[in-house]
């Protein structure tokens, strides 16, 4: 896995055009006010300013196109360095590069770039509106990448599918002393499991029924305690043995406080076995059970809210994540492992499904962020010890239509289904609103 | 066990002394748990189990039994806590019956193949509906075909003892299977009678050194995959699977030697024995018998004395190794008699008789001569097989063995009581 490194980061809505870190970049490197001379460029006049600035590409195509070898990417800093005793004033760089980010300085007769100052950038402190950030992006990732990859590669998931994502990313995180669940549905049908003798995971996995997956692992982790051994018992489960036939035994365990991380991988549906109708699917989707037709506009019911459930079983953490939001999975996913040294640990996350839901492979974040920025889904964390909280408050949700719209399963949808859903919307944020107004009475 | 065999089998192994009490057939299971040390029990409540899984609760919470005790919220988890106890070392044990024992049947199925030698009590109830939570072999012989070991009951002792031996029998390396210790609801279950004790340091040296997960295991020192797709429907798919089933009717065949194993270990090193498969009961110079399962028996046993003091020649065969069905040990006593009455209190709807008389045909089929026969159905949902009852029986197989052709339905004993 790749490394993520330090960045400067933009943001044009706080952006006014003032031009103070151009100031500050050219005092830094040139010692003039010469703003045509910074390495960072603002363009625009009154609004919607645009950034000209080197991204220290992980494949920069400057360094690609220099003929002389002039351009290196530094493997420890990421910074792409220009080296003048090699450089051959082609200015070839400054047409691979599509960010502006190295350009013709003519004072000096050479190219220039940005080299973030050694790590403490002149520019980003000048800014008077916070419109500059130097950040770490995906810091996570460079921990993560250091850990053990405990599935196999290749596995068979549909095209575009963010479960490898989340199950790769979720072992490495729980490592090798974990015994895995993985009940029927699209996380042994990717092969974690495995057939006629293959498997696809490293650590100890096993197929529960679709029905026992908690109480399995339940015992499992019991006899381990018995005999003084730390493992984490970790499920993978859909939403559909998870909310249908597996919420008995789920309750149950988390009724016991049986000490595991259950992770539900919420595709809204059936999906492995055809995309059948499962409780978590939402009013008006289409599904091969809920088919639209004559007399048949998709599922005529509300999904059953799995992790709100969850929160009334008083389990030791409970939360919802989005693979859009990996940071913010990733905290959880910290804090989930912890309480289930001790405790039941519910982590819900939202999968949008490409060949379920009916829309292109390449969009499955795009659609997961939608569903976020929509409300349609809402990010939130519970512990009895703080009640539940937002983690990702959307304060200006865009109109549930910008979600809707993304995929093939509501495309039929009436207008008067469309104001259901936006009503459905507004009032489950108002009631976790609500819950979270109580946050500190339990 | 006669007192000659008896003291041929102390002469190696003296038991110690045992303490006696008086117990209920749940309350002898209890302590037949206790004595084999689980490492886990999961229990859920339903008539006539219930004192049974209320003594372990009071055994462990007591101090006197070291064991974790799962409250699961229902009889189908109840099961598979046990499994993944099991796939992590533990040696576990249940108890339920009736509509608990139908709740639980997805994990129960697949107990057998995964080869975890969980023990099991039956604490046999009749089938729903019609609504019954009285005494019945329905439950149990609704699932006979489903891969677990099957052995019935005549009395509180036999409860006790047979509880222990059960752990041995499912964890021995040829068989490793889950085991049902089945003993009768109501008559079984909340019968008092007077118990003997075995010492635990002598059942602790019956049962020898634990050892249940070596064949499969979820654990970190030994990561596996467990019970992966046999994909595909030709090929190495089929293979593997055909593979896995034989092993589990070899698992099953080897199951009638080892049971006879356990039981000559249990009477060499405790002092008592039981017929470990198929118990003869006045056969020898018997021109006729009666086929009896579980507490029914001793009823039959006087009957059968009476009967004999009035000059007919019958005896008894009593099955308690239900599953395996002990082909070979059945046929050396069927060989000796020329009528034969079966005692089901169960049905087998498809044929319209009782399922132990279903199976004995098969038996009777390979013994190659014909012997007349006939199913008696009794003692459903808690009704009493009684000495009288036991009567009909060998009068209508007497009347059999002179000659009166055997009747197509089964003789229902309660129907006019």
């Amino acid at each position: 896995m790749g490394r993520a490194y330090s960045t400067i980061a933009f943001d044009p809505a706080k952006c006014d055009g003032c031009g103070d870190c151009m100031t500050a970049c050219a005092q830094a490197k040139t010692g003039t006010d010469d703003v045509a001379r910074s390495r960072i460029q603002i363009y625009g006049r009154e609004k919607d300013f645009e950034l000209a600035l080197c991204r220290q590409c992980a494949d920069p195509k400057c360094v690609t196109v220099c003929p002389a070898g002039a351009l290196n990417k530094d493997g420890t800093t990421g910074v792409i360095g220009w080296d003048a005793s090699k450089c051959v004033d082609c200015l070839l760089c400054t047409v691979g590069c599509a960010y502006a980010g190295i350009a013709l300085d003519e004072t000096a007769g050479h190219v220039s770039k940005c080299d973030t100052c050694d790590g403490n950038p002149a520019c980003v402190p000048a800014c008077p509106h916070g419109a500059l950030k130097y950040i770490t992006t995906a810091n996570i990732y460079n921990e993560v990448g250091d850990w053990e990859d405990l599935f196999a590669p290749g596995l068979a998931g549909c095209q575009g599918c963010n479960t490898e994502l989340l199950m790769r990313h979720t072992l490495r995180r729980v490592g090798p002393d974990t015994v895995l669940a993985t009940p029927p549905g699209c996380v042994p049908g990717m092969g974690s499991v495995g057939f006629n003798g293959t498997t696809g995971t490293k650590i100890p996995v096993f197929h529960p029924l679709l029905t026992n997956t908690a109480a399995m692992l339940a015992g499992i982790k019991r006899q381990y305690k018995r005999v003084g051994r730390e493992v984490q018992a970790l499920a993978i489960a859909g939403d559909g043995g998870a909310s249908d036939v597996g919420f008995q035994s789920l309750s149950g365990a988390a009724e016991r406080g049986e000490q595991m991380l259950f992770m539900v991988v919420d595709n809204e549906g059936y999906m492995n076995t055809g995309m059948q109708r499962s409780s978590c699917t939402p009013y008006g989707a289409w599904t091969s059970t809920t088919p639209v037709g004559e007399t048949s506009r998709g599922k005529t019911q509300d999904a059953k809210n799995l992790p709100l459930i969850m929160v009334n079983h008083r389990c030791a953490y409970v939360a919802t994540a989005s693979t859009a939001y990996m940071e913010d999975l990733y905290e959880k996913l910290d804090k989930a492992i912890l309480a289930s040294k001790t405790g039941f640990a519910y982590l819900h996350v939202y999968s949008p499904c490409t060949t379920g839901w009916r829309f292109p492979s390449n969009l499955n974040m795009e659609v997961a962020r939608k569903a976020v920025e929509t409300n349609f889904v809402m990010l939130w964390e519970y512990t009895p010890q703080e009640g539940l909280h937002f983690t990702k408050s959307v304060d200006n949700p865009l109109p549930v239509t910008e979600y809707l719209k993304a995929m093939g399963r509501f495309r039929h949808l009436a207008p008067e289904q469309v104001e259901h859903i936006q009503k459905k919307v507004v009032e489950n944020q108002k009631f976790v609103e609500r819950m979270t107004e109580h946050a500190h009475v339990g | 066990m006669t007192t000659e065999t008896l003291e041929k089998a102390v002469a190696t192994e003296v038991p110690r002394k045992q303490k006696v009490i008086l117990a209920e057939g749940n309350e002898a299971a209890a302590l037949g748990v206790a004595l084999a040390r689980p490492d886990m029990v999961s229990v859920y409540p339903i008539t006539p189990q219930s004192s049974l899984v209320e003594h372990l609760a009071k055994l462990i919470a007591d101090g006197r039994m070291d064991a974790d005790i799962v409250d699961a919220e229902g009889e189908h988890s109840v099961l598979s806590v046990l499994q993944g106890g099991a796939l992590a070392g533990a040696r576990t044990y249940t108890a339920t019956c009736g509509p608990g024992l139908a709740f639980m049947f997805e994990p129960y199925f697949r107990t057998p193949g995964m080869r975890l030698p969980i023990v099991l009590t039956i604490v046999t109830r009749d089938g729903i509906t019609p609504q019954s939570v009285w005494g019945g072999h329905q439950d149990a012989m609704t699932v006979r075909e489903a891969g677990w070991i099957q052995v019935y009951c005549e009395n509180v002792q036999e409860v006790l003892d047979t509880t222990v031996m059960a752990f041995k029998i499912a964890e021995h390396h040829d068989v490793m299977l889950p085991v049902n210790v089945c003993l009768d609801g109501n008559y079984l279950s909340y019968g008092a009678s007077r118990v003997e004790l075995p010492d635990q340091a002598d059942v602790d040296a019956f049962m020898g050194e634990k050892d249940v997960n070596w064949h499969v295991a979820l654990d970190p020192l030994r990561p596996m995959a467990v019970d992966p797709l046999t994909g595909g429907t030709t090929g190495k798919g089929p293979q593997t699977f055909v593979r896995y089933r034989k092993g589990q009717c070899r698992g099953m065949q080897n199951a009638l030697s080892v049971i006879e194993e356990v039981h000559a270990d249990w009477a060499k090193r405790i002092g008592r024995s039981f017929a470990p498969l198929v118990e003869e009961y006045r056969l020898d110079d018997a021109e006729f018998a009666i086929m009896t399962l579980g507490s029914m028996t001793g009823a039959a046993k006087d009957a059968i004395d009476e009967a004999r003091d009035a000059g007919k020649k019958v005896g008894l065969i009593k099955i308690k190794t239900f599953s395996p069905f002990p082909v070979e040990a059945l046929k050396k006593s069927l060989a000796k008699v020329r009528a034969l009455g079966v005692i089901d209190r169960s049905v087998a709807f498809r044929w319209n008789c009782g399922p132990m008389y279903q199976e004995t045909l098969g038996v009777l089929y390979r013994l190659g001569r014909h012997i007349p026969s006939m199913s008696f159905i009794g003692g459903l949902a808690g009704a009493d097989i009684t000495i009288p009852h036991v009567h009909r029986v060998i009068a209508d197989t007497e009347a059999l063995l002179n000659g009166a052709t055997a009747p197509t339905e089964p003789v229902w004993l309660n129907e006019k009581d």
